[in-house]
């Protein structure tokens, strides 16, 4: 018997499955494909701009307007919900106090606030200078455009993580694991990287937590990892950590069948329909945690003639229209990516047991804010304390 | 038009209007698919999916320009992961199958994927065929002339088919308390890895089914992989056949992992067959430990298990994962008191069919496995459980360690081994 069927492996599923089996439910995840954390930066936003730049995210919450996802949680809430996740995964992988955002370098050298991060990452804030290093396979890493945008100097070390011109981060980071390479990439790296407080390295330290540490105590001087675009190495390592706790907890994953359906009776979700291979299956749970990410994920979806909608669940979006709320400017905000679903304060819409989760919920525009894995994570609490009646 | 340039051409057009224009535009090159997949970190001979399928497949345009693609081992694992719904695996699969089209195939991809045929040809000289294929010399022979590597993981012929073994056993004695349910073993099953199958017929027996088990041949998934789509099409074809000669509206329960996956999905998707009756008998399909489970969340499955003390690693093939079904032989494995499964975590062993039999492959696909051998050299405790025959071949050659169907644990849990 199921207890929780949560749909979605993006930090909104796999936060809410894991919190369940914590609490000793029986959960089965079903997602049809990986979800987000893997593409993000490694990084733990709350809130970022608002639409300034934000010092103390969780002072901030309160300025923002109704209708947006944390206002109904409320501050407390949000930083119980992330500093759960903080030390849930352990502080060899996300460190901070939530007390003030830390701030930055992004890979092509734009400084990036962000609530929690990685512990590879946080020499990097407020450095009284910086240095970087690239490495010539690694064409994914703008070495030259960071240091341009920072005013420091650049070396570059001729490294290859195996027989090819250019390869992944992900690639760097596997032969980073072993303790030979990373002599040989720290052995390089001392050999030419330029003066700097802080030493600016690609975020391929590693796909293991900790790998880092080497390399940093090899150099003997302070160096922070910069994100970069996918496979983001660090983002692997915290979907990896926290699929291995759920999987720890007794929960199960199905991957690669999409649902497609549900049944319900009497205002309750009764059971979801998976595509699996051959033919649908149903799926009966007690309730069902639903965090299929947004149009992104291809969860809301837009057809030709602009009409929004939700397809698996039908449930009501706070706009419908898209040609209202896309504008002409393309950097400019868009209140498309604003469109939703809006919950009651438990977390639930249309049905007394479906409790939403992540960028499915409507009211914030979250790359523009930086705040998609705090409400995610929030929010993802929040749907787990519901079905667990408070009980923490 | 030669029969040659008109067969490149009919699947090009699948190609094109089924997977291309359906899903390559959906690709927004997150490289999730580059992250799982087994071949790409392993070989720089291979640029992994991404660029292979969704990338590559914009420049086939009238020609087959990107020969790596023959190095996608056909596990799935991309069409898994990828959250757009793309169908990397499936656009790989067809892109391989117009290059040796147009390209020629080597003898050896025909060869080895005649799996019944061995079978048939191997059982009644089994003692001397396993020792010819134990032999080096011959397996020397073997690799310069058809191209299977020497060291590569080869069937044990056993001196018994399945069916040989039902026409002789004592007729089973409890009556059938459920209803009939059609068994699937594969050609392995019927041939190679005759235990599994044997015991899965006996666990099913024990619960209260009547099990049917019409004569069957191969499912075609071998000549699938290797491009040979006309072969593998009317092998299916037969197959299904021959399945629903036992009854059109019963289970069909299969322990053939992979060979299962054929049946469900992979020879609408990548055959690209739309046959009624295929789709029926693809819909009907279980694999036995799915089954078991959905029996046991109906609460309709026996649990008295004998206590077994054990840890286990349990690897889930490739191509079972691509079903989409999750993971049930664990599941199920764990109802058995002191089993402690150990999930390998790995994405493929390696042979993914007869890919790591290849000369030109045997090192990738042992590289490929290396994680594996590597976790079931330091869990196992002589005893290693995966859904699919060939896995099962490649772990035990590999690791030396003993590997069977997960049921032949569910087996002895019930006290009949
Ligand atoms: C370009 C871009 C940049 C961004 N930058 C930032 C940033 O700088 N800072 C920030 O905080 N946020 C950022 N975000 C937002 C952030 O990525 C999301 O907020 C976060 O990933 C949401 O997590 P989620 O778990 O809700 O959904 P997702 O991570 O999208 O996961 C959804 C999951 O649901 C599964 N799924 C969907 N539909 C189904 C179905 N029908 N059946 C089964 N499974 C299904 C998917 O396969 C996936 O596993 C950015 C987003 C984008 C697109
Ligand atoms: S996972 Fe899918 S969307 Fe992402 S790069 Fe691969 S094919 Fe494209
Ligand atoms: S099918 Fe498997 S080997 Fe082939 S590209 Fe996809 S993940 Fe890689």
């Amino acid at each position: 018997m199921i207890d929780v069927v949560v749909i979605g492996l993006g930090p909104a599923g796999l936060s809410a499955a894991l919190k369940l089996a914590e609490s000793g439910r029986t959960v089965k995840l079903v997602a049809k494909g990986e979800g987000g954390f893997q593409l993000s930066q490694g990084t733990v936003d709350i809130l970022g701009y608002s639409p300034e730049r934000v010092t103390s995210p969780l002072a901030a919450i309160s300025g923002l307007p109704g209708g947006h996802p944390y206002v109904g949680i409320g501050a407390d809430k949000v930083r119980d919900a992330v500093l759960w996740l903080r030390d849930t995964v352990g502080d060899e992988l996300l460190v901070g106090d939530l007390a003030e955002n830390y701030v930055l370098p992004t890979a092509v050298g734009a400084m990036r606030p962000t609530a929690l991060a990685q512990p590879s990452m946080v020499a990097a804030h407020q450095a009284s200078s910086y240095a970087v290093v690239g490495v010539r396979q690694l064409k994914d890493f703008p070495a030259e455009l960071l240091a341009g945008n920072l005013g420091c100097q650049v070396a570059w070390v001729d490294l290859p993580a195996r027989k090819e011109v250019d390869s992944s981060a992900h690639m760097f980071a596997r032969a980073m694991d072993d303790p030979g390479y990373a002599r040989r990439f720290a052995s390089a790296v001392a050999a030419v990287a330029p003066k700097g407080a802080v030493l600016l390295l690609p975020a391929i330290l590693g796909v293991k937590p900790g790998t880092w540490r080497r390399i940093s105590d090899q150099l003997g001087r302070p160096i922070a990892e910069v994100p970069m675009q996918p496979p983001s190495v660090p983002g692997i390592r915290l979907h990896d950590a926290l699929l291995a706790k759920f999987k720890a907890a007794g929960g199960r994953v199905i991957i690669g069948s999409r649902v497609v359906g549900c049944k319900t009776a009497g205002g309750r979700v009764a059971s979801v329909t998976v595509a699996v291979a051959g033919g649908p299956r149903d799926l009966r749970a007690s309730d069902f945690v639903f965090a299929p990410g947004g149009f992104a994920s291809g969860a809301i979806t837009v057809d030709s003639r602009g009409k929004i909608s939700e397809p698996l669940f039908g449930l009501p979006l706070t706009q419908t229209d898209a040609n209202a709320v896309v504008g002409p400017d393309y950097w400019a905000p868009h209140p498309l990516f604003e469109v939703g679903v809006e919950t009651d304060d438990a977390g639930r819409a249309k049905y007394d047991n479906l409790y939403l989760a992540g960028d499915i919920i409507a009211g914030a525009e979250r790359w523009r804010e930086k705040s998609g894995e705090g409400i995610a994570v929030a929010t993802a609490v929040r749907a787990a304390e519901s079905i667990m009646g408070g009980r923490a | 038009m030669s029969a040659r340039s008109e067969q490149s051409k009919h699947l090009r057009e699948r190609l094109n209007n089924e997977l291309k224009r359906v899903s390559l535009d959906h690709c927004v090159k997150c490289t999730l698919c580059e992250q799982y997949c087994p071949v790409y970190p392993v070989t720089e001979l291979f640029t992994g999916p991404k660029f292979v399928g969704p990338q590559a497949e914009r420049y086939r345009d009238g020609d087959s320009v990107d020969h790596s693609v023959d190095y996608c081992s056909s596990c799935g694992t991309c069409t898994v992961v990828c959250p757009q719904g793309v169908k990397v695996a499936e656009i790989n699969s067809l892109a391989r199958a117009v290059m040796k089209v147009e390209h020629g195939m080597p003898i050896r991809d025909r060869l080895i994927t005649e799996t019944t045929i061995m079978g048939k040809m191997m059982t009644p000289v089994a003692p001397i065929a396993n020792a010819v294929l134990g032999n080096s010399l011959a397996r020397g022979v073997m690799e310069r002339v058809v191209g299977v590597d020497r060291k590569a993981p080869m069937p044990t012929a056993r001196s018994q088919t399945l069916h040989g073994w039902l026409r002789s056993r004592p007729k089973p004695t409890n009556k059938p308390t459920r209803g009939p349910v059609v068994f699937f073993h594969g050609c392995a099953g019927g041939y190679f890895e005759v235990d599994a199958a044997k015991k899965s017929i006996e666990v099913l027996e024990h619960i209260g089914f009547k099990v049917l088990v019409p004569k069957q041949g191969c499912c075609g998934l071998a000549h699938q992989s290797n491009g040979l789509f006309d072969r593998a099409t009317d092998q299916v074809r037969a197959l299904v056949t021959q399945l629903r000669s036992a009854g059109t509206d019963l289970t069909i329960v299969s322990s053939a992992g992979s060979c299962g996956g054929m049946l469900r999905h992979e020879a609408h998707e990548i055959l690209g067959l739309d046959d009624p009756e295929l789709l029926d008998v693809g819909t009907r399909t279980r694999d036995i430990s799915e089954f078991l489970m959905e029996l046991h969340d109906a609460g309709e499955l026996p649990t008295d298990f004998k206590r077994i003390d054990l840890r286990l690693p349990y690897h889930q093939p490739c191509q079972v994962r691509s079903q989409g079904i999750g993971m049930p032989a664990a599941d199920l494995l764990r109802l058995i008191p002191g089993i402690e499964v150990v999930e390998s975590g790995a994405i493929c062993c390696g042979i993914a069919g007869t890919y790591g039999l290849k000369k030109e492959k045997y090192e990738i696909a042992q590289a490929v496995g290396k994680g594996l051998f590597d976790m079931v050299a330091a869990t196992n405790q002589g005893v290693v459980a995966c859904d699919t025959e060939t896995c099962r071949w490649q772990i035990e050659k590999s690791t030396g360690v003993r590997t069977v169907h997960p049921v032949v644990l569910v087996h002895q849990a019930y006290g009949l081994s």
